[in-house]
């Protein structure tokens, strides 16, 4: 009877061994996604009841705190700039020559229409170091195989506790994320597509943000340009250069 | 014989004095009472009219949907052509577009860094075009605290207790950060050129009020508004007006399918305003009917005095020759006299009191802790059309009511016993 | 006393004509009664309402709590303090934690303030029995305002979305379990009550609550550091404010409508004085002096406030007891915009105002009975007894 059992147990174990652990799936995307700096151009597309506008963007990132903003188009828009340092937010627009931090109520809002709230702005730390990831089966998405992530948070007040990841095997590039309540009600879902080799690494060039409690088509952001680990100017991520 | 009766009355003050006054002052009460319960009642339907809601209102259907959360993304487009289609179909009535909306007011330090924030309700409101009335209807010069008026762009107005919370002085400037019509941020700088009192706290607490250009620019809405408010020449919630001006309108609408196509409200569709209408109506129809009543019973008495103090006069008519019926009809005709003029008379003097209490108001504010927009503490009476004939129903009816009754005496004499009566004079 | 007994047998002897006068200055008594009443009950029904479903016996607020700061929730909670938490024990008080939230309906965000309280309380009318019914999902009350907002009904079910203490973000079905209808909007418009247990385990917030409120006739109230007692004076001040202004609006009605029967009343006398020229001056020449019969007289008019009383109370009272009983519809516009108004007033006649409107219409019927009796100080009684008009 025990041996029956163990047999069972090593039968069953097989698989487990003959995939990577979440673990590694998760260093494998960040060494693919988080570049140390990122600098690209970004069409936003929102719709919503009167159509879709489109918003263009220029955006200054590195590692998972810094990131700078400035849009470009429509004129509206144009000389708008944001800053994010660590948990603050910051926007400045030209025509009032004000930098308001946003706080408060005002976090809950969308960005500019999108389904992304300033508060989802606010959200992005590397995988690796804030979740523990399991792998709990596989798919194909976009006719490419894909392990299925279950991330859970390591520590308390991340804005997501439990994320599901669509990870393409070969790629090791998320094709779809999932973000769930504490609960585990459905909140977002991300969908990458056209991922594209760029400096040696796979990167989507169009990924579709959706707010699953609203009604609607979800956001989408297409990169247009993208340049990786570039050295920013310090002085970028300040604000004095909102100015 | 008329210009005899007449010149009876003139001549004999006793005759006519006394019925007169107290005719005249019944029917002065009379128009007054009716003036007053109208401007009174009228007055608080009207503030929300002006404030909010217009005699009628037109909005897209979605924004109908959602009205309490003032949606600006649900706003009217093509506010131009609206507006000129309703201008030229309803001439009589005054249009003007509105914007509410809400936002973030931020008040700067002197580094230009938030000092202090907080949530607000905007009302945007053509205020620099005179020809509009805007700034009259919301009686902004009477909620003004401090301060003076917007004169220009980039000047905003703000609740009293909101600028005091988030610590905003005179001529600050302070940042509105919001939602464009179409999502996008908005953020823009204003002055504050002063602050208002509406007197409802829940107004109060967090109130902005700007020029309509402002807001379009801010809120990237050219050409458009989320309320046309369409205000009657009278100034005066007509339902059966608003009424058929919106079946009219809906009617001409009613194959837009569009979410966004316009509609038209009344005011009695907003803010549960329907039952505050069908009680004025309720009470001003008992109010003048009890009055009708009381004033009757008055002038009765008034005809009494009249047949009365003229016992003598009869009796000597009647021991003459003269006919009873001829009698009792003359002094009809007399009393018919002045009952007409007794309420032409009342019915002029209340008209001019009431006049006077429409254009000056009564200020009774020093018997309220805080007069405010809403609850002005000026009260005013409202002369409406009722009002100029009113005073006439129970001016003529009562008197001739009384004095038909009083006279009724005349039929019971007897000629034998009136010599014996009139020894005593 | 003589002077009394004559007025009140001329007057009925007068028939009709006194009847007709007594009527209208009844009729301007219980009108002026019963506006003040619809006005005081008014201010009664909306204490007792806030009372009955907000207030209870006062509150108890955080030291950072603003009801009209949403910033303030943040911070604006502690923990329940020692004494306070004993009154809760002994059903003496009941807390509430107030979290901001979002919740969804048919796809729309709407940002609300999500409340949690203990089911099983008894402070408040609000029947939070209904939460405690159990069910897969959370249970939810709203008020009627709210769920005609939101266009949500009994057991539907609804996403709602907040954030926890340390900022994760949660959402979940919450099913509609009861819908309270009340006449204070303070407690339904923008507002989703949940248990408190509930709430507390969705934000991990622990045991801390936002406001207290305390039970009905809670005698002594501890100070409390952290904490502000809140009593009636300030939950109270702005439905004061606005009684107080109701009123004004009504003075102007019942001076008009009682000059109308006070000229009744003065046309009468004037009638009175000069049909009993005779017996004026047969009163003279039995010997009274001629001020004696100028009292008779004025007594004689003023009886007529005296009866318009008594045929108030008559005619007057079954009519004020029914609307008392029945209720009078008031209508709400802008002004009672978040202000406690019931829908059908139940008037409450104070004793204070019958007294004093009877007083006033006593003595301004005195006034005016007086002035043309005056007229008779100066009549020749010879020429009375005659009854010579003078």
């Amino acid at each position: 009877m025990r041996t029956f059992l163990t047999l069972i147990t090593i039968f069953l174990m097989v698989p487990l061994f003959s995939q990577p652990s979440g673990k590694e799936i998760l260093n494998l995307i960040d060494k693919n996604l988080s570049a140390k700096t990122q600098i690209m151009t970004v069409k936003m597309v929102i719709s919503g009841a009167r159509g879709s506008r489109t918003i263009e963007f220029k955006s200054w990132a590195e590692g998972e705190e810094k990131a700078f903003t400035e849009y470009t188009n429509p004129a509206r828009e144009k000389g708008t700039k944001m800053l994010k340092l660590e948990d603050k937010l910051w926007i400045f627009s030209p025509s009032t020559d004000r930098i308001i931090q946003i706080t408060g109520q005002m976090l809950r809002q969308s960005v500019m229409g999108s389904d992304l709230s300033y508060e989802d702005m606010m959200e992005d730390p590397g995988l690796s170091s804030h979740y523990n990831a399991s792998v709990t089966g596989s798919d194909t998405l976009q006719n490419r195989k894909c392990w299925i992530l279950q991330l859970n948070a390591v520590n308390k007040g991340e804005a997501y506790e439990v994320r599901k990841l669509w990870v393409d095997q070969e790629r090791s590039i998320p094709l779809k994320e999932e973000l769930f309540g504490k609960s585990g009600k459905l909140l977002k879902r991300t969908q990458l597509y056209n991922i594209t080799r760029i400096q040696g690494r796979w990167y989507p060039m169009k990924v579709v943000y959706k707010d699953m409690l609203k009604t609607g088509d979800g956001t989408q952001f297409i990169i247009e340009s993208i340049k990786l680990d570039e050295i920013i100017p310090a002085t970028i991520f300040s604000k004095a250069s909102l100015k | 014989m008329i210009k005899f009766l007449i010149k009876g009355l003139l001549r004999d003050s006793h005759r006519s004095r006394l019925p007169l006054i107290v005719v005249a002052l019944g029917v002065m009460l009379t128009v007054l009472l009716t003036t007053w319960i109208n401007g009174v009642l009228g007055d608080s339907i009207n503030m929300n009219a002006k404030l909010s809601t217009g005699h009628v209102k037109v909005i897209t259907k979605a924004y109908r949907e959602s009205m309490d959360q003032i949606p600006v993304d649900l706003s009217l487009t093509g506010t131009q052509e609206i507006l000129s289609e309703l201008r030229r179909d309803y001439p009589s009535v005054s249009w003007v577009e509105r914007i509410e909306f809400g936002g973030l007011l931020d008040l700067p330090d002197s580094a230009g860094e938030t000092k202090s924030q907080g949530p607000f309700a905007g009302l945007a409101v053509n205020f620099f075009d005179s020809r509009s009335g805007e700034a009259e209807r919301l009686n902004l010069n009477k909620i003004l605290i401090e301060g003076q008026l917007p004169r220009g762009p980039g000047e905003i107005l703000v609740s009293h207790t909101f600028a005091k919370k988030l610590g905003i002085s005179l001529l600050d400037k302070v940042t509105f950060i919001g939602s464009t019509m179409f999502g996008g941020m908005t953020i823009s700088n204003y002055t504050v050129s002063g602050t208002i009192s509406y007197g409802i706290s829940a107004l109060d607490r967090g109130s902005v009020i700007m020029d309509i250009s402002d807001a379009r620019k801010a809120l990237d809405m050219e050409d458009a508004c989320n309320e046309i408010l369409g205000f009657n020449d009278i100034d005066y919630y007509d339902d059966a007006k608003a009424t058929e001006l919106m079946t009219s309108f809906n009617n001409n609408h009613q194959a837009d399918n569009n979410e966004f196509a316009p509609v038209m409200i009344r005011l009695r569709d907003q803010n549960d305003l329907g039952g505050m209408i069908d009680l004025m109506d309720g009470v001003v129809g008992i109010i003048s009917f009890v009055f009708i009543l009381v004033l009757s019973v008055v002038l009765w008495n008034a005809g009494l005095v009249g047949g009365l103090r003229r016992y003598g006069e009869v009796g000597l008519r009647l021991a003459m020759g003269e006919e009873k019926g001829h009698v009792y009809r003359s002094m009809i005709a007399e009393s018919l006299f002045i009952g007409i003029s007794g309420s032409i008379i009342g019915s002029a003097a209340g008209l001019a009191l009431s006049y006077l209490l429409q254009q000056k108001g009564l200020d009774l504010s020093g018997a309220m802790q805080n007069a405010t927009m809403l609850m002005p503490g000026v009260f005013r009476t409202r002369i409406t059309t009722e009002a100029y004939y009113i005073g006439f129903i129970p001016g003529i009816l009562a008197t001739l009511i009384g004095t038909m009754l009083s006279g009724i005496g005349i039929y019971r004499r007897q000629t034998a016993r009136l010599f014996k009566e009139l020894q005593l004079q | 006393m003589l002077a009394f007994k004559l007025a009140f047998k001329n007057l009925m002897g007068a028939g009709l004509r006194t009847w007709l006068n007594v009527f209208v200055l009844s009729l301007a008594l219980f009108m002026i009664v019963f506006q003040s009443g619809v006005i005081e009950g008014w201010n009664r029904q909306a204490k007792r309402d806030m009372i009955n479903w907000e207030v209870g016996g006062g509150e108890y607020w955080h030291e950072l709590y603003d009801p009209y700061d949403p910033l303030s929730l943040n911070d604006g909670h502690g923990n329940l303090p020692a004494e306070i938490g004993q009154l809760c024990r002994d059903g003496q008080a009941v807390p509430v934690l107030v979290t901001q939230a979002s919740v969804y309906p048919e796809g729309r965000m709407r940002n609300i303030l999500m409340k949690g309280i203990d089911p099983s309380q008894n402070i408040i009318q609000m029947p939070t029995a209904d939460l405690k019914v159990d069910s897969a999902v959370i249970n939810a009350l709203i008020g009627t305002r709210m769920a005609k907002a939101t266009r949500l009904g009994m057991g539907d079910l609804v996403t709602i979305r907040w954030r926890d203490a340390n900022g994760t973000f949660d959402a979940a079905e919450i099913r509609i379990a009861g819908i309270f209808h009340t006449n204070v909007p303070e407690i339904d418009n923008n507002q989703v009550w949940v248990s408190l247990d509930n709430l507390q385990k969705m934000t991990g917030i622990g045991d801390q609550v936002t406001y207290i409120i305390l039970k009905q006739g809670l005698i002594s109230v501890p100070t409390v550091p952290g904490w502000i007692h809140k009593g009636y004076d300030s939950l109270f001040m702005e439905i004061d404010t606005i009684i107080k202004a109701k009123g004004v609006g009504g003075i102007v009605v019942y001076i008009i409508l009682l000059s109308l029967a006070l000229l009744a009343v003065f046309d009468t006398q004037v009638l009175t004085i000069f049909r009993r020229q005779k017996e004026i001056g047969t009163y003279v020449a039995l010997g009274m002096t001629r001020w004696q019969v100028v009292w008779l007289f004025t007594v004689e008019g003023a009886m007529h406030s005296i009866l318009s009383v008594i045929a108030a109370a008559v005619w007057g009272t079954p009519i004020l007891y029914m609307v008392a009983k029945k209720g009078f519809g008031m209508p709400k516009g802008i002004e009672g915009y978040g202000l406690t108004i019931a829908e059908k007033i139940f008037p409450a006649y104070a004793a204070g105002t019958i007294i004093t409107m009877t007083l006033i219409i006593l003595i301004t019927t005195t006034i005016v009975s007086f002035i043309p009796s005056r007229k008779i100080a100066g009549m020749k009684p010879t020429e009375a007894l005659r009854g010579k008009i003078q």
